[in-house]
C-alpha cells in the first residue's frame, strides 16, 4: 500500500467535503496535558492512565526527547480485560499447526538456542495514536501522541519458524492469536492474520526489548515484531501461529483496524466509505517532545527543540521547523542510528527573538518524499486511525 | 498499592522475576457518577471493561451512546436487554451527555 498521493489528493479532498458539506470530520492537534496518573502498574513508572480492565497506558510527550524509550515508559494498549497474571516459562510453548508439514510446539528455551537470535530496532504505534485529532470523535481511546514508542527487539525470525515447519503448497494466511481473552464467552477474540506475502525476513517473534525480558504488559513472555506496522498486528503474548489457505472472517479484522478504501482515504460522519481497507504500513509522522505546549520560554535564550519523526522504514530525509506559522521552514539537526524502522531523533536550535506567542512546527519528510500534511488536511475516519499531522505546539515568550 | 510497589522493587535488574509470582494488575476507583440507573451499567458495562474505558469519550450525544451500546450488543456480544439498554442510554446522557441528542 503506498501513500505516495496522500498530501496532494487530500486536500483536494477535504476542500471539497467541507464546501459541500456542513457535517464534514474535521481534524486538528491531538489532545495535551492528559495527567499522570499516581498508580504504577507492573513494571511501568506511573503514565497517562485511560483503564485498568484492559489497561491501557500512555506515554508522555517528554519522553520522545529521546530515540529508544524506556521499557517502563512504554505505551500498552489491549483489547480484552483477561490477561494470565501467571506464565510457567518452563511450559509455555508457542504451537505452529495448520497447513504445515510438522506441526510444532516450540518451548522458550528450544526458541532461544535453536534458531537464530536476531535483533531489530523498531518503532511500535498504535493506529490510533492521537484519535483525539478528530472531531466529532471517533471509536475508541482518544489518546494523545504517545501510543507510540521505539525499542530494539530480539528474538527469532518468524520465517525460520516458518521454513522448520514447512509450509504446504497452498498456504496464504497466517493467523496469530495471543494468550489474552474476553470476558464473555462469546466476545470474539483478537487474532490477527497477515498475508504470507506482506510477511518478511524482517518479521520477528521477539522475547527480549532493550537488552531485558518483555515487560509483563508489553507482551510477556513473547511477541510478534512487524518493523513498519501499526501494532495491531503485533500480537502479544503470541501463543499459536496458523497457516490457513483461506481468510477468516474475524471481528477484529472486519471491522476493527480498517479505514476507507478510496484514493483519500477519507469519509464524513454521514456518508461512511462501504468498502474499507485494513491499517499496515505507518505514514510519515513526527511529533516534538520539548518544549511542550503551554511552557513559557526566556527571550533571547538557547532552546533546543526536540523530538522523534518515523515512517514504515523507508526512513526520514529531512525534520523541517517553522517558527513562523508555515511561511519558512529550516532543517532540524538528525541523529539516525538504529537503522529505518527506529525514530530518527532531531533537533534544532531556537533563539526566541520576539516575546509573546510562538508557534513551532514540525513536518517529517521521508526518502520517498512524502511528507506530513497540516492537521486540517489529514482526512477524517470514523475509526480514527493514521493522524499524522504537522504538529504544531505554542509556548509563550517571556 | 504498598503491595505493588513491593512487586515493583522486587522485579528491577532480575530476569523473569515478574512472573516467578502472579503479576498484580492494580484497580483504578473511578469517581463514577450516582445516579438513576446506575445499576443497570453496572450491571451491564463492567463486566468486559473498566468504566474508564466508557468515560474516556468524553461528554456525548444521546444518539452517541445509543450507538455506543448497540456496537456492545452486535459486535462483542454483550447480553444486554431492550429495557436495560434504555436505563443504560439514559443514564450515560445524562451524566455523561452534551446536551444534544445527535
Ligand atoms: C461483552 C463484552 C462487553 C460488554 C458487556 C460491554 N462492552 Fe464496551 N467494549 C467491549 C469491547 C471488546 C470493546 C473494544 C475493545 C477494543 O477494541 O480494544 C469495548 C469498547 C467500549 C468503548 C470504547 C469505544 C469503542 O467504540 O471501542 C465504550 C465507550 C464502551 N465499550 C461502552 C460500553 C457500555 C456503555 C457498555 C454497557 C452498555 C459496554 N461497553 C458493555 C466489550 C463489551
Amino acid at each position: 500500500m503506498q501513500r505516495r498521493d496522500f498530501f496532494k489528493t487530500s486536500i483536494v479532498a477535504s476542500a471539497a467535503i467541507l464546501g459541500t458539506n456542513l457535517n464534514a470530520g474535521i481534524t486538528h492537534q491531538p489532545k495535551i496535558g492528559q495527567i499522570v496518573s499516581n498508580m504504577a502498574f507492573p513494571e511501568k513508572r506511573p503514565m497517562i492512565t485511560y483503564s485498568d480492565r484492559p489497561p491501557l497506558l500512555e506515554s508522555t510527550r517528554a519522553t520522545f526527547v529521546r530515540g529508544i524509550t524506556e521499557n517502563d515508559e512504554f505505551f500498552v494498549r489491549w483489547h480484552l480485560p483477561d490477561i494470565p497474571t501467571h506464565i510457567d516459562l518452563d511450559s509455555y510453548t508457542i504451537k505452529i499447526n495448520g497447513l504445515v508439514e510438522k506441526e510444532l510446539n516450540i518451548t522458550l528455551k528450544e526458541l532461544k538456542s535453536d534458531y537464530e537470535q536476531v535483533e531489530v530496532t523498531s518503532v511500535l504505534q498504535c493506529g490510533g495514536n492521537s484519535r483525539s485529532a478528530f472531531t466529532p470523535i471517533t471509536g475508541g481511546i482518544q489518546w494523545g501522541s504517545g501510543a507510540m514508542g521505539c525499542a530494539k527487539w530480539k528474538g527469532v525470525r518468524l520465517s525460520d519458524l516458518l521454513n522448520r515447519a514447512g509450509l504446504k503448497k497452498n498456504a496464504h494466511w497466517i493467523g496469530f492469536n495471543g494468550l489474552e481473552k474476553a470476558a464473555y464467552f462469546e466476545t470474539p477474540n483478537f487474532v490477527r492474520e497477515l498475508e504470507l506475502t506482506e510477511l518478511d525476513d524482517h518479521v520477528i517473534i521477539a522475547y527480549e526489548m532493550n537488552g531485558e525480558d518483555l515487560p509483563y504488559l508489553n507482551g510477556f513472555p513473547l511477541r510478534l515484531v512487524v518493523p513498519g506496522y501499526y501494532s495491531d498486528s503485533w500480537v502479544k503474548m503470541l501463543s499459536n501461529i496458523t497457516v490457513t489457505d483461506k481468510y477468516k472472517h474475524l471481528f477484529f479484522m472486519d471491522m476493527a483496524y480498517r479505514v476507507p478504501d478510496n484514493a483519500t482515504e477519507s469519509e464524513t460522519p454521514d456518508h461512511l466509505a462501504k468498502k474499507t481497507k485494513p491499517i499496515t504500513h505507518m505514514n510519515v509522522k513526527s511529533v516534538i517532545a520539548y518544549p511542550e505546549t503551554g511552557m513559557k520560554i526566556y527571550h533571547n535564550s538557547h532552546i533546543v527543540v526536540r523530538g522523534v519523526a518515523f515512517d514504515d522504514g523507508h526512513g526520514i530525509r529531512k525534520v523541517m521547523i517553522s517558527v513562523d506559522n508555515g511561511k519558512t521552514w529550516k532543517e532540524a539537526l538528525l541523529k539516525q542510528e538504529n537503522g529505518r524502522y527506529a525514530f530518527t531523533e532531531f533537533r534544532f536550535v531556537f533563539k526566541p527573538t520576539e516575546y509573546g506567542k510562538v508557534s513551532i512546527m514540525a513536518k517529517a519528510v521521508n526518502r520517498l518524499g512524502e511528507e506530513q500534511p497540516l492537521a486540517k488536511n489529514v482526512p477524517w475516519n470514523h475509526g480514527g486511525y493514521m493522524y499524522n499531522g504537522i504538529d504544531v505546539v505554542t509556548v509563550e515568550v517571556v | 498499592m504498598k503491595k505493588l510497589l513491593l512487586i515493583a522493587i522486587l522485579t528491577v535488574g532480575s530476569l523473569f522475576a515478574q512472573v516467578k509470582s502472579d503479576v498484580e494488575v492494580p484497580y483504578i476507583s473511578y469517581q463514577i457518577k450516582m445516579g438513576k440507573g446506575f445499576d443497570a451499567v453496572q450491571a451491564n458495562c463492567l463486566m468486559c471493561h473498566s468504566f474508564g474505558y466508557i468515560i474516556n469519550q468524553g461528554p456525548q450525544s444521546r444518539l452517541f451512546w445509543d450507538k455506543k451500546v448497540d456496537k456492545m450488543i452486535t459486535h462483542f456480544k454483550a447480553p444486554i436487554s431492550k429495557e436495560d439498554k434504555v436505563i443504560v442510554v439514559n443514564y450515560l446522557f445524562k451524566h455523561y451527555g452534551n446536551g444534544k441528542l445527535k
